[in-house]
């Protein structure tokens, strides 16, 4: 078994003290910057970049790497305490996660996140050591028709299966899509809706959407009404999962790692499409598909899931091709380079210590975020005791600062004032604020693949139909409309007569 | 109460949709639109926007049908008083320092909730600056000054 | 204004036990410079080239001088954005460019409306590194060499794409000299930056591309890419057996990417004086040295002036190539 000794070989590597030290560094530090609304991975890792100079490079790229996949844990806890997404991959733990906190099931809800980030991590790391190279392969075939089909599928099943009705799903899609475009056009240069505020030509931010839509709605939502209303409920129901919430949450777990498994492989898709794809394939196949947005279990345990083993298949085509998948990785890839590392195919037989070690120190590092997070529960769920009229003024102080400390610009916390009346409205209207979220971080990316098919096409529109993956997308994008359209159809007629 | 169409949920969502929707419309005719291969930076938004006023109108009409009112009342005090506390929090940071713009903003957004206890609020305020300023500025060494502008 | 992401440096820093200096009181005198962190903005993504030299030198910097360097990435627009916030910024030494021939030489002839000077508006501190481009292609493209390339793309026109690091790289101005002096017609497809063109390019969605040396060698060696000229004036040491494209087809062809740094024009003289011996210094250092070579990348020390006059030729090299190849920003 070459792989058994491989692996034997990668754990001697990774016990070393040293290499233990800073993958713990790394995951702890990755823990908080989840927590904490602002400030995520990439520019942590940026940040540190200058550090690992005087590092060799096996460290250097544990605490790196640690980093990022530890941002995944600490990115679901504000998600299910205080309904406020740390990172974009947890904007769906939310849906479910928080409400399960109100109903006093915070504590299972946070293991539950825990467990299931456990089980993807050491899935996907397995899956890096065993099939990284092939799988490496088969994510090159995708080209821009391929992501433009493949983000369109994931868009319409957002709009098509989360909470309300169909149509306004739709409309938030495409409202997300345009507040993504909002800042300056990639292609010309042309800085678009900045209407003249020189911060606008940068984008709105994602913590700024996301606190916004769905901290500040959800406050104000909870003082709209003039007498008093328990927002979470004062009976706690113990700290961790019971047996039948393990059971109902075993294959979600195991669904939302192949689904995040899949996505985090190709190059160019973000962490967040992976997380809503499996809490919507979870919602489409569950017996009683009411319960989601209610307070599901596994409304948490499969998307947790499928951002953490997306956050570990993306380091495949980094480490086996050289190819970074997304900024963060071409930081980690810039790491190795300044070592002295020639980054590609050969990686695994010329750095065997850097390779087998890194996927050895993965599942350390798992280990630890777990063992780190679960006793957090307790502490976690003890704060949810405070009485509501502290802790809100409390929340809004930690996401202002967050906000304001990305780039310490009073126009970003501005900015969240105006989101966050936008998101009340829409809360009110009975408009998801999920699917807006999805669409603006998929709005950039979409224009740009489009456009760069049409280009690559020589404006010949059947490229998506033509090539065979994409097409596949696009007919399933196809069949989820027929499927969830048909039914509503029919219930019209049935109206009617 | 058919006709009630400030309260109409679907009529007040889809009027909202076309607004931004026409808007992003309007401006996008000021970029430049390119062709189909060649999209300009005005395609893309040019085309969202119209998708946008179109689902509007779809859901517009539907609410006039309908007549489904939205649910609870409007919590317009609450949403005044914590927007007015994020943006005073962003105007003041500023120009008289962080635990000023916090403590401003406790007491803002305290006002929103339903009960108003002047010294639980500045007790609060207090530790929690305090807080915030063990963790972001002495813990994380942020470069914010405490009292006094940048 | 941005300090963009000290936080997870400062807690690392002390994580590791490191000593991190705090910032200091703004002091604009050039005798103290510098007196606080030196802001450092890029306008390519992160792990470039440009980037990873931004924050080389950067470490460095904090290294001799105490002072941390943050490196901001500010991409878009072909590098404007990031060239218009320094063009804008006090000229006190604390916000430095990442200047590139994109920037600095080509821009202001490829886009119609240039929101700053590249001459007027900056005072050029050091060039940093000059690095040849590489010609690749994907394996299925049916050409082993640069006459056979243009003779494919001859029969036809307008059917093979090459991929850019976006509008006005160097990479895109040899795409565009390429097809002026061999008069063919291919479709220019912008990326934001070399990482995502390279993976379509090896994913076989684009016919060529114009790289960098550094990025692209690894994949040429593992057989993915197809090399078949370098573009600078002369043959690299790196890759000794690829002609330079001049000799292969197309006599004067010659481009070569080069990134420097800026400061804000009226920025002290003094100031300008201590960022170019350091960079000197910095690009000197053996282990840097090394570096370079195995990247067919080079570094010839210039002084400011003999930087800004170089910036000058340049300017007036690329609008005379833009002029005639009628290159235009997509």
């Amino acid at each position: 078994m070459d792989i058994l000794n491989n692996l034997v070989f990668g754990f001697t590597v990774a016990f070393s003290l040293q290499n233990l030290a800073y993958c713990f560094i790394g995951v702890l530090l990755g823990t908080l910057i989840g927590v904490l609304p602002g400030i995520g991975p990439l520019v942590t890792i940026a940040m540190l970049f200058p550090i690992t100079f005087n590092l060799p490079a096996v460290p250097a790229l544990i605490m790196l790497a640690g980093i990022y996949y530890g941002a995944q844990y600490g990115g679901s806890t504000t998600s299910i305490l205080v309904n406020l997404p740390g990172e974009t991959a947890s904007a769906v733990t939310c849906l479910d996660g928080y409400q399960m906190a109100r109903q006093g099931r915070a504590g299972p809800a946070l293991a539950i996140a825990a467990i299931a980030s456990f089980f993807a991590g050491c899935v996907g790391t397995l899956l890096i050591a065993l099939a990284g190279p092939p799988l490496a392969e088969w994510a090159l075939l995708f080209g821009a028709a391929e992501y433009f089909s493949l983000m369109l599928m994931g868009l319409t099943a957002a709009a098509v299966l989360t909470h309300g009705d169909m149509v306004k799903g739709f409309a938030m899609v495409v409202l997300g899509l345009l507040i993504g475009i909002v800042g300056t056009d990639v292609n010309s240069g042309m800085a678009r809706y900045s209407f003249g505020v020189p911060e606008l030509t940068d984008g709105v931010g994602f913590t700024v959407v996301a606190v916004g839509l769905f901290a500040v709605a959800e406050i104000v939502v909870n003082l709209e009404l003039k007498e008093a209303r328990e927002v979470f409920t004062s009976k706690i129901t113990g700290l961790m999962p019971t047996g039948k919430d393990l059971k109902d949450s075993s294959w979600p777990m195991v669904r939302g790692t192949a689904v995040g498994a899949f996505f985090g492989v190709l190059p160019g898709t973000g962490p967040a499409l992976s997380s809503f794809a499996t809490y919507l394939l979870e919602k489409k196949i569950a017996r009683d598909p009411s319960r989601f947005g209610e307070g599901a279990i596994e409304g948490v345990a499969a998307p947790e899931a499928a951002n953490n083993a997306a956050a570990q298949t993306a380091f495949i085509p980094m480490l086996t091709l050289g190819i970074p998948a997304s900024a963060t990785m071409a930081l980690m890839l810039g790491a190795m380079t300044i070592q002295g590392i020639v980054p590609g195919p050969q990686v695994m037989i010329s750095n065997p210590d850097l390779f087998w070690g890194l996927i050895a120190s993965m599942w350390i590092g798992n280990l630890m975020l777990v063992i780190l997070n679960l006793p957090l529960v307790g502490v976690w769920v003890r704060l949810l005791r405070v009485p509501y009229r502290w802790l809100f003024p409390s929340i809004i102080m930690f996401s202002s600062l967050g906000n304001f400390s990305v780039n310490n610009s009073p126009v970003d916390v501005y900015l969240c004032a105006v989101v966050g009346v936008l998101g009340y409205i829409l809360v009110k209207l009975e408009c998801e604020p999920a699917p807006l979220l999805l669409g603006y971080v998929l709005g950039p990316l979409m224009e740009e693949y489009v456009r760069r098919a049409l280009l690559i096409s020589r404006g010949d529109p059947t490229v998506f139909f033509t090539r065979p993956i994409s097409l596949a997308f696009m007919i399933a994008t196809l069949l989820i409309l027929v499927v969830m359209i048909a039914p509503a159809v029919r219930k019209k007629r049935e109206e009617a007569h | 109460m058919k006709f009630d169409l400030r309260n109409n949920k679907d009529f007040l969502a889809g009027l909202l949709f076309i607004l931004i929707g026409g808007l992003a419309v309007v401006i996008a005719r000021d970029y430049p639109m390119g062709s189909a291969m060649r999209m300009g930076p005005g395609y893309f938004p040019t085309i969202l926007g119209s998708i946008l006023c179109l689902f509007g109108v779809y859901v517009m009409v539907r609410g006039i049908v309908s007549g489904e009112r939205v649910k609870g009342e409007w919590g317009w005090k609450p949403l005044a008083l914590i927007a007015l506390s994020i943006v005073l929090f962003g105007f003041l940071i500023d120009r008289l320092g962080m635990i000023p713009a916090l403590v401003a903003m406790f007491f803002v957004s305290a006002f929103a909730g339903r009960e108003f206890r002047f010294k639980e609020v500045l007790l609060l305020a207090v530790l929690m600056s305090a807080f915030a300023a063990g963790v972001f500025v002495y813990g994380l060494k942020l470069p914010y000054p405490l009292f006094g502008s940048f | 204004m941005s300090w963009r992401g000290q936080i997870p440096a400062l807690v690392a820093a002390a994580l590791l036990g490191a000593a991190q200096p705090a910032a200091a009181q703004v002091s604009a005198s050039s005798a103290g410079y510098p007196g606080k962190p030196i802001r450092f903005i890029v306008p390519f993504p992160v792990g470039g080239i440009a980037d990873i030299f931004a924050r080389v030198i950067g470490q460095k910097f904090n290294d001799a001088w105490g002072q941390p360097v943050i490196v901001e990435n500010r991409t878009g627009a072909g590098g404007n954005i990031a060239a218009e916030i320094v063009a804008k910024s006090a000229p006190d030494g604390y916000t430095l460019v990442m200047g590139s021939i994109g920037t600095h030489a080509v821009n202001v002839s490829l886009f119609s409306k240039l929101p700053y000077d590249p001459v007027k508006d900056f005072a050029p501190a050091a060039l940093v590194i000059e690095a040849d481009g590489l010609l690749v292609l994907h394996p299925s493209v049916p050409a082993k060499s640069v006459k056979e390339l243009i003779a494919l793309a001859r029969t036809r026109p307008g059917q093979l794409s090459y991929a850019s690091a976006g509008n006005g790289t160097a990479s895109h101005l040899s795409g565009e000299l390429f097809k002026s002096m061999a008069k063919v017609d291919m479709v220019h497809v912008p990326y934001k930056g070399n990482v995502p063109a390279i993976t379509d390019l090896i994913g076989g969605q684009t016919s060529l591309l114009f790289a960098t040396m550094p990025t692209v060698l690894p994949h040429v060696q593992a057989g993915r890419l197809k090399a078949l000229a370098v573009t600078g004036s002369r043959r690299s040491p790196a890759t000794p057996e690829l002609p330079t494209i001049a000799e292969a087809a197309l006599p004067g062809y010659e481009v070569t990417n080069w990134i420097g740094v800026f400061a804000p024009a009226a920025t002290p003289r003094e100031i300008i004086g201590k960022l170019n011996g350091e960079i000197i210094r910095i690009m000197q250092l053996p282990e840097i040295q090394a570096r370079l070579a195995n990247e067919g990348a080079k570094f010839v020390p210039k002084t400011p002036d003999e930087f800004s006059a170089f910036v000058k030729s340049e300017i007036a090299k690329w609008a005379k190539v833009i002029k005639e190849s009628g290159a235009r920003v997509d």
